[in-house]
C-alpha cells in the first residue's frame, strides 16, 4: 500500500518526510516482532524444563534435555537484554524440547517394561511347556 | 529522472519493510512438513496420540502462517523447530502407549499362563493321586491274589497231603512195598491153589483193593509179573507163571480196569526171592508181583 503511494509524484521536501515515515514504520514493525516481555511464557518453559529434569530423562533423552536447558538459559539471557522476540522463541523451543525429552524417556521406560514383561511371560510359558512334557 | 528516483526510493522502502520478512525457503519448515505428513500417515500415531498430533498440526500451521506472511527466517525456523519437536513427541507418545498396551496384554497373558500353570499342576496332582490310587488298588488286588494263592496252595498242599495219606493207607492195606522200581504188591502162593492159576477168594479180595486203587488213580498202570519155585520143568514153570500173572490181569480187567492199563508177564523160576531148598523158601518164590506205575503211567523195566 505504501509502495503504491510512493509512486505518486512528490515534492523534494515531502520525499525526506517519507523516508522518516518509512523508518518509523520499520521500527514499529520490529517492535511488533518483539512485543511485550514474555514473562509468563518463560515461566511455563522453565517449569517444563524443571519437570523434565529427572534421572530417567537424563538417561533416556540426554540430548533433548540438554538442548532444553541451554535454550532456557539463552531465553533468560535474551529476556535480560530485553530481546523479547528471541526470548519468546527460545522459550517456546525449550518447552518443546523439554516435553519431547520427557515423552522420549517415558516411551523408553514403557518399552523396557514391555520387554521385561514379555520376557517374563516367555520364561513362564517355557516353564509350563517343559512341565507339560 | 525524478520518476526514476522515486522508483528507486520506493524499492528501498520495500526493502526496509520486508527486511524482517523476506527470506529464502526454510529447510526446517520443509522437513517439519514432511515429518508431519509421515506422522499423519502413521495409523499408530493417529490412533494412540491424536491430541499430540493436533497440537503438532497447530504448531506447523503457525510456522506456515509465519512463512506466508514473510516473517523473519529465524522466526519461521524457530516455529518450524517447535513443530518438529511436537511431531517427534507424537511418535514417542504413540510408542509409549503401544508399550503400555503390550505391558497390559503381557500381564493378562501372564495371568492366563499362571492360571494354566496352576491348572496343569492341579491336573498333574490329580493324575498322581489317580495313579497312586490305582497302584494302591493294584497292590490290594495283588495282595488279595497272593493271599488266595497262598490259601489255595495251602489247601492244595493239604489236599495233596490228604490224598497222599489216603493212597498210602490204601497201599498199606494192599501190603504194597516200596522198591527201587516203585511200589510193589506181592500176592503170595497161598492165594492160588497148587499148580492152579485160579485165584482163591483171599487173593480176589486183594485184587479188588487194587482195582479200587486203580479206579481212584486213573493215571496209574500196573505190570503183573508171575514167578514160580524151581520144582518141575522150567517150561512148565514159565507157563504157570504166565498163567497166574494173566489170571490176576483178567481179574483186574473183570473189575472194569482198562486192558491198556494192565500188562502181564511170566518169569518162571527166575528172580527167586528166597532159596528153593526149603519149603518156606519155595513158598516165597511162588508169587505174583504187581508193579504200580508212577503218576505218569511209567514202570521201570526190570
Amino acid at each position: 500500500m505504501m509502495k503504491s503511494r510512493s509512486r505518486f509524484p512528490l515534492s523534494q521536501c515531502s520525499r525526506s518526510g517519507l523516508v522518516y515515515a518509512l523508518l518509523a514504520g520499520g521500527v514499529m514493525l520490529l517492535a511488533g516482532c518483539s512485543g511485550t516481555p514474555p514473562t509468563e511464557q518463560l515461566a511455563v518453559s522453565k517449569s517444563a524444563v524443571t519437570h523434565a529434569s529427572t534421572a530417567a530423562t537424563t538417561q533416556y533423552a540426554p540430548v533433548e534435555l540438554q538442548s532444553a536447558k541451554d535454550k532456557l538459559e539463552r531465553a533468560e539471557n535474551a529476556m535480560a537484554q530485553e530481546d523479547y522476540a528471541l526470548a519468546s522463541q527460545l522459550a517456546a523451543e525449550a518447552q518443546a524440547d523439554a516435553r519431547l525429552a520427557e515423552a522420549k524417556s517415558e516411551s523408553a521406560q514403557a518399552q523396557k517394561t514391555a520387554q521385561d514383561t514379555q520376557d517374563a511371560s516367555r520364561v513362564l510359558r517355557e516353564e509350563i511347556n517343559r512341565k507339560a512334557q | 529522472m525524478q520518476k526514476n528516483h522515486l522508483f528507486a526510493l520506493s524499492l528501498i522502502s520495500v526493502a526496509v519493510m520486508t527486511g524482517c520478512s523476506t527470506m529464502p525457503q526454510s529447510s526446517t519448515l520443509d522437513s517439519a512438513r514432511v515429518d508431519y505428513s509421515q506422522a499423519q500417515a502413521n495409523p499408530q500415531v493417529v490412533q494412540l496420540a491424536p491430541l499430540q498430533l493436533k497440537e503438532a498440526g497447530e504448531a506447523l500451521d503457525r510456522a506456515n502462517a509465519a512463512q506466508a506472511s514473510r516473517e523473519d527466517a529465524k522466526v519461521v525456523d524457530s516455529l518450524a523447530y517447535v513443530a518438529q519437536q511436537k511431531i517427534a513427541l507424537t511418535q514417542e507418545t504413540a510408542q509409549r502407549k503401544k508399550a503400555e498396551l503390550a505391558v497390559s496384554t503381557a500381564a493378562a497373558e501372564r495371568t492366563q499362563l499362571q492360571l494354566q500353570a496352576r491348572t496343569q499342576e492341579a491336573n498333574a496332582a490329580n493324575q498322581h493321586a489317580a495313579i497312586a490310587e490305582l497302584t494302591a488298588e493294584q497292590k490290594t488286588a495283588e495282595a488279595h491274589l497272593a493271599r488266595q494263592q497262598t490259601a489255595d496252595a495251602q489247601a492244595s498242599a493239604a489236599q495233596d497231603q490228604a490224598d497222599l495219606a489216603a493212597m498210602q493207607a490204601q497201599m498199606d492195606e494192599m501190603n504194597a512195598k516200596k522198591t527201587p522200581r516203585g511200589m510193589v504188591i506181592t500176592l503170595g502162593d497161598v492165594l492160588f491153589d497148587t499148580n492152579q492159576s485160579q485165584l482163591k477168594s483171599g487173593g480176589e479180595r486183594n485184587v479188588q483193593k487194587l482195582a479200587a486203587f486203580l479206579k481212584r488213580y486213573p493215571q496209574r498202570t500196573v505190570m503183573i509179573e508171575g514167578f514160580t519155585d524151581s520144582v518141575g520143568s522150567s517150561s512148565s514153570n514159565q507157563l504157570l507163571s504166565e498163567r497166574r500173572a494173566s489170571a490176576v490181569g483178567l481179574a483186574l480187567t473183570g473189575m472194569d480196569i482198562g486192558r491198556d492199563r494192565v500188562s502181564t508177564q511170566g518169569h518162571g523160576e527166575a528172580y527167586a526171592v528166597a532159596g528153593n531148598d526149603t519149603a518156606s523158601g519155595r513158598q516165597l518164590n511162588r508169587r505174583v508181583e504187581i508193579m504200580l506205575s508212577d503218576e505218569r503211567g511209567v514202570i521201570a523195566p526190570r
